[in-house]
């Protein structure tokens, strides 16, 4: 499955707003103090979220992790939202009742991950389930990361998936370190990919720095899945560019991985290749950067000028209330 | 096939056939009301008890599950033990504080099991990294049926048993049932042996119901964790012929697999090499019948005279009275 020109220009444009996104959170909004608690960025990560949730429907249901901004972006979750929900406005997607990534919006079909990693296959195979129960033709995009997959969790979650053989599909962002923990440390195997013989699931590993390589392979296991063809694990390699969080200096990872790995960006790598083709120049390339520049700009404006939520209503909405009945996963 | 000595085939063969009579023994109780609690039989399964724990060196440690009474056996537990505590009678080990063969011993070498099934798994490896870094070279022996391979706890234990190449046996005893669960309803793959892969663990096959079979592979897997050559999985291939426990008419099992798994019953078969092999005469097998009757004879009336409990003594021996250092045993 090779996407179209249009859609190919549409990941660069993803991946593009989603670094912007980010950078500006990560290393200017974060220093100057205006982002209330963590922040946790997937640059060099991109290609991940974009090339696959870039094949959702309407109806699908997305289990991001916290290195996903893409798979917000292509949801239909504006900037403006993301800000104000890192800087815990009321305008933002828990109404400045949970920070970051923290985040989801059934509407959008979305559903915000547990901080416990590994914790959030059991919820997403649970959609499945019920997508299958219904007899509904959607699919669950379920990512989690390395570590995770060491989790009781994620071993009891994609058990299930399987032997129901369920409409889901595993991506596994392979960016070798659960916070400081190195792939080695976390499991005696080479490819993550090898944990799916355990539960008879068809595994593939590609470079999750290659879009276009992402969208091929989950494409193809979207379809499978939503043919009833059962879930299928991806296992994305990449590098993660960053600390755990911006508040780590990730001095254990050396310091050539990090030259290394930045040689393979995702964003650079999809630009040379569509300029190859002829898809987009250089002057293309600057408009498309000022564009999404000042999205994020009017998106940051907007974001400052939104209200902090009223101590008084800190109880609504933390509990179910009957109103938010019409936010339905097959709205 | 490996050569033992005279003895030794015979001890294979006593405690095979004292772990089943035992076992008859208490379901005559059970039927008169004198055990507490439930009745689990391990009928059929005798070989893979017995022929695993045989493998083990003193110093060694195991944790049974509920149908590993043949493993106790070979470690030295004297029917009285289990009959008391069947019976909840004041003289078990656990002084009918608990029951069966929840009861721990570790000057000869076993921990009594956690109810949760797969739990063990964390608790042996955890064990054997205990007395490694005690300098000891104990090897840890533990067992799962095929239903706790789908917990997280399994998951969890083995792949960090993997990670730390711990002297870790662990055996899968693949009965064909977790409670009324066949085995295809439980995970995706024919083979427990698969779940091995996903952690890099060295795993076998073996025939469940042949003794020798058992105890050579365990031998070698014995061999392999004590020489630092890490975990390894067995998965023995074997079946459940009675319900989960004594009031379980096990209704939802097709009757031609009880009896087609009847014909392979590991004592017949053993008892048919003993004298097809000319190892032991039809007389010396009558002996070990008789003695284990008159043993058993004698450790059913000595349960019978014990008394109960006494009600003023419930919370002794319930909580720690001085703290007490415990320490892995090993050489």
């Amino acid at each position: 499955m090779r996407a179209s020109d249009e859609v190919e220009l549409k990941m660069l444009y993803y991946m593009k707003l989603a670094r912007e996104l980010e950078t500006r959170i990560e290393r200017k909004l974060y220093r100057q103090g205006k982002i209330v608690g963590g922040v946790y960025v997937g640059r060099g990560q991109e290609a991940i979220s974009v090339g696959s949730v870039i094949h959702s429907r309407s109806g699908d249901v997305i289990s991001p992790c916290h290195r996903d901004m893409g798979a917000f972006l292509i949801r239909g979750v504006s900037p403006g939202r993301i800000l104000a929900q890192y800087m815990g406005r009321k305008s933002g997607l828990t109404r400045g009742r949970d920070g970051n990534m923290h985040m989801g919006d059934l509407k959008h079909g979305l559903i915000a991950f547990v901080s416990h990693l590994g914790d959030s296959v059991p919820v997403a195979v649970g959609i499945a389930l019920s997508f299958k129960l219904r007899r509904q033709p959607n699919v669950e995009f379920c990512i989690f990361g390395d570590g995770a997959t060491s989790t009781g969790a994620f071993h009891e979650g994609i058990n299930f998936a399987s032997v129901q053989q369920l409409p889901i599909v595993f991506i596994c962002n392979n960016n070798q370190y659960a916070y400081s923990t190195p792939l080695r440390l976390q499991m005696n195997i080479k490819r993550v990919a090898e944990r799916a013989a355990a539960y008879g699931i068809p595994a593939e590993t590609i470079d999750g720095n290659d879009v276009l390589a992402v969208y091929e392979t989950v494409g193809r296991a979207v379809e499978r899945a939503r043919s009833g063809g059962g879930p299928m694990f991806i296992e994305c390699v990449t590098f993660r560019m960053t600390g755990h969080s911006a508040h780590d200096d990730a001095r254990y990872v050396p310091q050539e991985a990090f030259q290394e790995w930045a040689k393979k960006d995702p964003i650079l790598r999809l630009e040379k290749a569509l300029k190859k083709k002829r898809l987009i120049n250089g002057q293309g390339l600057k408009e498309l950067d000022e564009r999404i520049a000042r999205e994020v700009d009017e998106a940051v404006e907007w974001a400052e000028a939104q209200p902090y939520p009223e101590p008084q209503e800190c109880l609504e909405n933390v509990y179910y209330a009957p109103e938010l009945e019409g936010a339905k996963t097959n709205a | 096939m490996v050569e033992l000595t005279k003895k030794q085939y015979l001890d294979l063969y006593y405690y095979m056939k004292l772990n089943r009579l035992l076992e008859e023994r208490l379901v005559n109780l059970y039927r008169q009301g004198k055990v507490i609690g439930g009745l689990y039989r391990s009928l059929g399964q005798e070989a893979t008890s017995v022929g695993s724990a045989y493998a083990l060196e003193p110093g060694d440690i195991v944790s049974p599950l509920i149908r590993n009474l043949g493993s106790l056996l070979v470690k030295g537990v004297k029917p009285r033990e289990v009959l008391t505590q069947y019976m909840a009678r004041a003289t078990s080990p656990t002084r009918g504080r608990d029951l069966n063969v929840h009861f721990g011993d570790l000057e000869r070498g076993f921990i009594g099991p956690i109810s949760m099934l797969g739990d063990m798994i964390s608790v042996l490896a955890g064990m054997a990294l205990a007395a490694r870094m005690q300098g000891k070279r104990t090897v840890a022996l533990t067992y799962i049926g095929d239903g706790a391979t789908s917990t997280g706890a399994f998951h969890e234990g083995m792949n960090f048993a993997s990670v730390q190449k711990l002297p870790l046996v662990v055996i899968a005893e693949h009965n064909a049932y977790a409670y009324s669960t066949p085995t295809s309803k439980q995970m995706n793959i024919k083979n427990i042996a698969d779940r091995a892969l996903a952690y890099g663990i060295a795993a076998e096959i073996v025939d469940g119901n042949d003794v020798l079979k058992v105890y050579e592979v365990t031998r070698r897997a014995v061999e392999r964790a004590r020489n630092g050559e890490g975990t390894m999985f067995i998965e023995s291939k074997t079946f459940r012929r009675k319900g989960h426990a004594e009031h379980d008419d096990q209704r939802y099992v097709p009757k031609e697999l009880l009896q087609e798994w009847e014909k392979k019953d590991p004592i017949d078969r053993y008892e048919r090499f003993l004298l097809d092999q000319a190892i032991a005469a039809g007389a010396e097998l009558q002996e070990i019948v008789e003695r284990i009757n008159q043993e058993l004879d004698e450790d059913v009336r000595y349960a019978e005279e014990s008394p109960f409990p006494d009600p003023e003594t419930a919370l002794g021996g319930v909580y720690a009275e001085e703290p007490k250092t415990t320490t892995v045993p090993g050489d």
